[in-house]
């Protein structure tokens, strides 16, 4: 930035022209300092204190990152892992290299050695592009799964894989059955009351009776949508949370679980089944759909009744159609109602219950494991805020670092540089170092967390 | 004194301007020379009169301000309206008028002359901050035509999330409003530090300089802060990110946090550049070396440090902690100290000295005072107790008032009028001057001073209508502005009337010992037609006045030369 601007040679035809100053020595010194060495001089200090205004730059965000990790662990410890180890120890790597061939460039255009230098800002170039691409890739799982920031955070899985209800039905291979009406904020079909589901999440897997099936929606000539043919959905989904909860419960509970098919007991008629139609699994969202009970009478305490919904889960050659998901559920018997699954979270919490009544204590990890698989916690979006900040200011630093390697390349091609003048190559290597230190903070701060 | 002693007459005949070169206004020609010039002084002319156009358009929105408020209730326009109105004087008078106002543009011309060198470090970028602030400028004022704004100066969140007013424009303008002065501040650092002629050390360095350097330190280490708070605002009303928004779980809190990290220092960008302006100005025309130099150098220093430190202190009622309040506070009043030194220093000069109350004097002594009341009011505000009761009433206005405006921007046409000679070629009419730096005075006071008393009465600001208690204060606030706006109107009238029909003036019209009054006037390109001899700083004893406005350095006379060339021999 301020490197690129004022080493430029002058290029100007005007009276003030800052150019060609000292005839022995290098065309690009400018004629309003002493030598060589006085410009050499002044253009380091003013590089170091602008990187002294860059990390100021950025300190606002670490502070952010600080504050909200004070105040909000649990959002740190669950979204972060939504955030690929791999690619961003890659990317550390390749930044780490680019540096070294940027110093490298620095010491080939003291020693005048024009090829070496080409070859190294060259490399450095390329190892930004690479750090790009795959920042691309990580970016691009994110808008997949829709974990973004604000108002775009509408994530299809946890950070464990587990489905969860999206306001916007974006994600592949999935349709909610909630319908979601983005302006007003709320859903407005598909949801059901918890009580009805029995949807605790510290009880996964014990679910209500439920009959789920698929209607075809077709308009008609006004416009209007029209119920066709149904089919029903009655086969939960295979939960992988269900065989991890019998693996952390032995065998002494795993009878306390019912599922409507036990594992090797499927014939294959019923596999047959299971391809030809979807299965449906509940949802871990239970704040989905609060906002549909009266807000005057929730204003008073009374009336909320938080519900969440069905979600089907098509396989992958399943063709998209327009469809609509059909609920009607009998509260099981044995399981009193719950009023508000959050407050209840906070009362087991509260009491040293586990939320899983296992047979021994469940590790750390476990319990991180089945954190990950549960709903996101409040204002989750936070973390995705302070990631896509960071590593995108970060990026248009290293974006900014490609086009000032390209203007050294294209000098260094010209042959600009020589053992008496090379501070552009200096300068934009001390950029480079600062835009990979802040990467080596970022790295662990964001990825490397527990 | 100097003055009463005989001199060689033929010092009234040594040539007035160099004949060999042309000077930096007529070196070359066209509108490409000037918008891509890379020459200090010139940048630092387009600086000078974009500030003043900014000065004129803040300054209209304070008189239509004090025009609404001269009854309760309507007056000219409606609450919303007003709301627009009070947010753009801050926002303009703030980030395009006093910011860059003595820094940028006199700075810009005056700082490399005074240090002998023929530009500063990096002559590109400080082009570049030009356009930046040209851009930034224009994006502010855009704000009008868009939508307005409505949230104060200050952008706090969550108002600033919500209002359905230009927010976007005004922080992506803030934000290369920011980058213009970092890189202006970052040239300074590097000019100051590597273009020092021989024979200048650091206590050689006249207070301006020092004052500048200090100034630069804040904007290189305190405006990215305010460039990120900006850029993430932006961002937050663009793609709604949540950081500063409380539905979403973010601290709105922590905005002001930010905000003030840089808006505090800001507060010392504004005022210490005017600090050494008044540090030149009071030894010139008192004519002698100001008393304890490394005291006031230091002192600039300190108050750049200690800027850093303080922030919290406009938190006091936004629910930050006792322990914080507690150490604000304290820290907070630290700050008197430096800024006490320098009060006493000025005013030790002044003893015993041989005044000349030229116009820039005028202007000198009236920051004397109205920085000194500026600067006791702000110790009120610092006290815990007291600021509950004072905070967001006119008594902060006025307090903010004579130290932003009563201090830095007297001492901003102390300096224009100070320097205008110089680089401009002209003398100005030193009677509108006068009268015109009185008017200022005196309508400043008549402005603020009634508003520390309604304020301490409960005024709140920002308000539109008020109870008719305050009527009467209101009403003297509104005559006195008319009297201020109308006194510096015509004062950048006067100078403007003599770029065609003042005087030619000479290179040294008022008996300056620092470096620019040794560069022919105008300058020339480089600034010097040969190196500048560097004299002892802030020493009059061998300049004598050969005319009125018209000084020369007996040592330049042709018998002092020849004798001193016969002793070398």
């Amino acid at each position: 930035m301020s490197d690129a601007k004022h080493d430029d040679h002058g290029g100007h035809d005007h009276g003030d022209d800052h150019g060609h100053g000292h005839g022995s020595q290098s065309r690009f010194i400018q004629h309003h300092y002493d030598d060589a060495q006085h410009q050499f001089d002044s253009g380091k200090f003013g590089i170091w204190l602008f990187l002294a205004q860059e990390v100021l730059f950025f300190s606002a965000l670490f502070v952010a990152y600080v504050l909200y990790r004070v105040h909000h662990p649990e959002i740190y410890s669950y979204a972060h892992k939504w955030l690929d180890v791999k690619y961003g120890a890659t990317n550390t790597a390749v930044l780490i290299f680019s540096s070294l061939t940027a110093a490298w460039a620095v010491r080939a255009a003291q020693l005048g050695q024009r090829r070496l230098l080409i070859l190294c800002l060259a490399t450095t170039i390329v190892c930004a592009c690479a750090f790009l691409c795959i920042k691309y890739v990580e970016y691009h799982h994110k808008w997949k799964e829709q974990a973004l920031f604000g108002h775009l955070f509408d994530p299809c899985v946890t950070p464990g894989g587990e489905e969860l209800i999206t306001k916007k039905n974006h994600c592949d291979g999935t349709k909610s059955s909630v319908d979601y009406d983005m302006a007003a904020d709320k859903p407005t079909s598909g949801c059901f009351e918890i009580s009805k589901l029995d949807l605790d999440p510290n009880r996964v897997g014990i679910q209500a009776d439920c009959q789920v099936t698929e209607v075809q929606i077709s308009k008609d000539s006004k416009g209007k949508d029209v119920e066709g043919a149904s089919r029903p959905i009655t086969d939960r989904c295979d939960d992988e949370l269900v065989d991890l909860l019998e693996k952390i419960e032995g065998g002494g509970h795993a009878g306390d679980v019912p599922t409507h098919e036990t594992a090797g007991a499927e014939s294959a008629d019923e596999k047959a089944h299971h391809q030809k139609f979807p299965c449906w699994r509940p949802s871990y969202q239970p704040a989905v759909c609060q906002d549909l009970t009266d807000s005057a009478k929730r204003a008073q305490g009374q009336g909320s009744k938080p519900t969440a919904g069905i979600l089907v889960e098509y396989g992958d050659d399943e063709v998209h159609r327009d469809v609509k998901i059909k609920a009607t559920c009998k509260a099981p018997a044995t399981v009193a109602p719950v009023a508000d699954p959050m407050a209840d979270k906070a009362n087991v919490l509260a009491e040293g219950v586990k939320a899983v009544d296992p047979a021994r204590e469940i590790s750390t990890h476990e319990e991180f494991e089945l954190e990950s698989l549960g709903p996101p916690p409040e204002h989750t979006s936070m973390f995705l805020t302070i990631y896509f900040a960071m590593t995108g200011l970060h990026g248009i630093h290293v974006f900014v670092g490609i086009i000032v390697f390209i203007w050294l390349l294209r000098r260094a091609i010209r042959g600009d540089f020589t053992p008496d003048y090379f501070g552009p190559v200096d300068f934009s290597a001390l950029y480079w170092h600062i835009v990979d230190l802040i990467w080596i903070f970022l790295f662990p701060l964001l990825y490397l967390i527990h | 004194m100097a003055t009463e002693e005989a001199f060689p007459e033929s010092l009234k005949t040594l040539p007035q301007a160099p004949v060999s070169e042309p000077d930096f206004l007529h070196v070359t020609k066209g509108f490409k020379s000037w918008a891509f010039t890379l020459d200090h002084k010139r940048i630092g002319m387009m600086y000078l009169f974009g500030i003043l156009f900014s000065l004129l358009l803040g300054g209209t929105f304070a008189l239509l301000i004090r025009t609404e408020l001269w009854a309760p209730g309507r007056t000219i326009v409606g609450p919303d309206t007003y709301n627009q109105f009070f947010t753009l004087h801050g926002a303009v008078m703030v980030f395009l008028v006093i910011i860059p106002g003595i820094p940028a543009a006199l700075g810009n011309i005056i700082m490399p002359i005074q240090l002998g060198a023929p530009d500063v470090a990096f002559p590109r970028l400080n082009l570049a901050s030009f356009y930046l602030w040209c851009s930034g400028a224009t994006l502010l004022i855009f704000t009008i035509p868009f939508g307005g704004l409505d949230t104060g100066w200050t952008f706090y969140t969550p108002y600033s999330l919500e209002t359905k007013t230009a927010v976007m424009v005004a922080t992506f303008g803030v934000f290369l409003l920011g980058f213009s002065s970092i890189f202006t501040g970052l040239n300074f650092l590097v000019t100051i530090h590597k273009f020092r002629p021989q024979g200048m050390g650091w206590f050689q360095l006249p207070l301006n300089i020092w004052a500048l350097y200090g100034t630069a330190v804040m904007q290189v280490l305190a405006t990215p802060v305010l460039g990120i708070t900006v850029l993430l605002l932006t961002v937050e009303r663009l793609g709604h990110i949540g950081i500063f928004d409380p539905t979403m779980g973010g601290d709105p809190v922590l905005f002001q946090h930010f905000f003030w990290f840089y808006s505090h220092p800001a507060v010392y960008i504004m005022i210490i550049p005017g600090m050494g302006v008044v540090s030149e100005l009071i030894s010139v025309y008192a004519r002698k070396p100001i008393f304890g130099y490394r005291f006031v150098a230091y002192s600039s220093l300190s108050l750049a440090l200690l800027s850093f430190l303080v922030w919290g202190h406009h938190m006091f009622v936004s629910g930050q902690s006792r322990l914080a309040n507690m150490v604000f506070s304290a820290l907070t009043f630290t700050v008197a100290i430096p800024s006490a030194i320098k009060i006493f220093n000025w005013v030790a000069t002044l003893y015993k000295a041989d005044i000349r109350l030229k116009t820039g004097m005028i202007y000198g002594l009236s920051f004397l005072l109205l920085f000194t009341i500026g600067g006791l009011t702000g110790l009120f505000l610092g006290v815990l107790s007291v600021d509950v009761h004072l905070h967001d009433t006119y008594f902060v206005v006025a307090h903010f008032h004579y130290v932003m405006m009563g201090s830095t921007l007297v001492a901003f046409l102390g300096a224009l009028h100070h320097w205008w000679p110089k680089f401009t070629g002209r003398m100005y009419n030193e009677t509108v001057g006068r009268s015109c730096a009185l008017g200022v005075f005196f309508g400043f006071n008549l402005t603020f001073l009634p508003q520390f008393v309604m304020g301490a009465r409960g005024m709140p600001r920002r308000y539109w209508d008020y109870d008719p208690q305050y009527q009467i204060f209101h009403q003297l606030s509104t005559i006195g502005a008319f009297i201020l706006g109308f006194s510096i109107f015509i004062s950048v009238v006067s100078l403007l009337t003599s770029l065609k029909r003042g005087k030619i003036a000479p290179r040294n019209p008022w008996g300056g010992s620092t470096l620019e009054w040794q560069a022919p006037t105008p300058p020339t390109l480089y600034n010097f037609e040969k190196p500048p001899i560097v004299h002892e700083l802030y020493n009059y004893d061998d300049l004598v006045e050969v005319e009125p406005d018209r000084w020369e350095r007996i040592t330049d006379a042709p018998e002092y030369q020849a004798e001193a060339k016969k002793e070398a021999h």
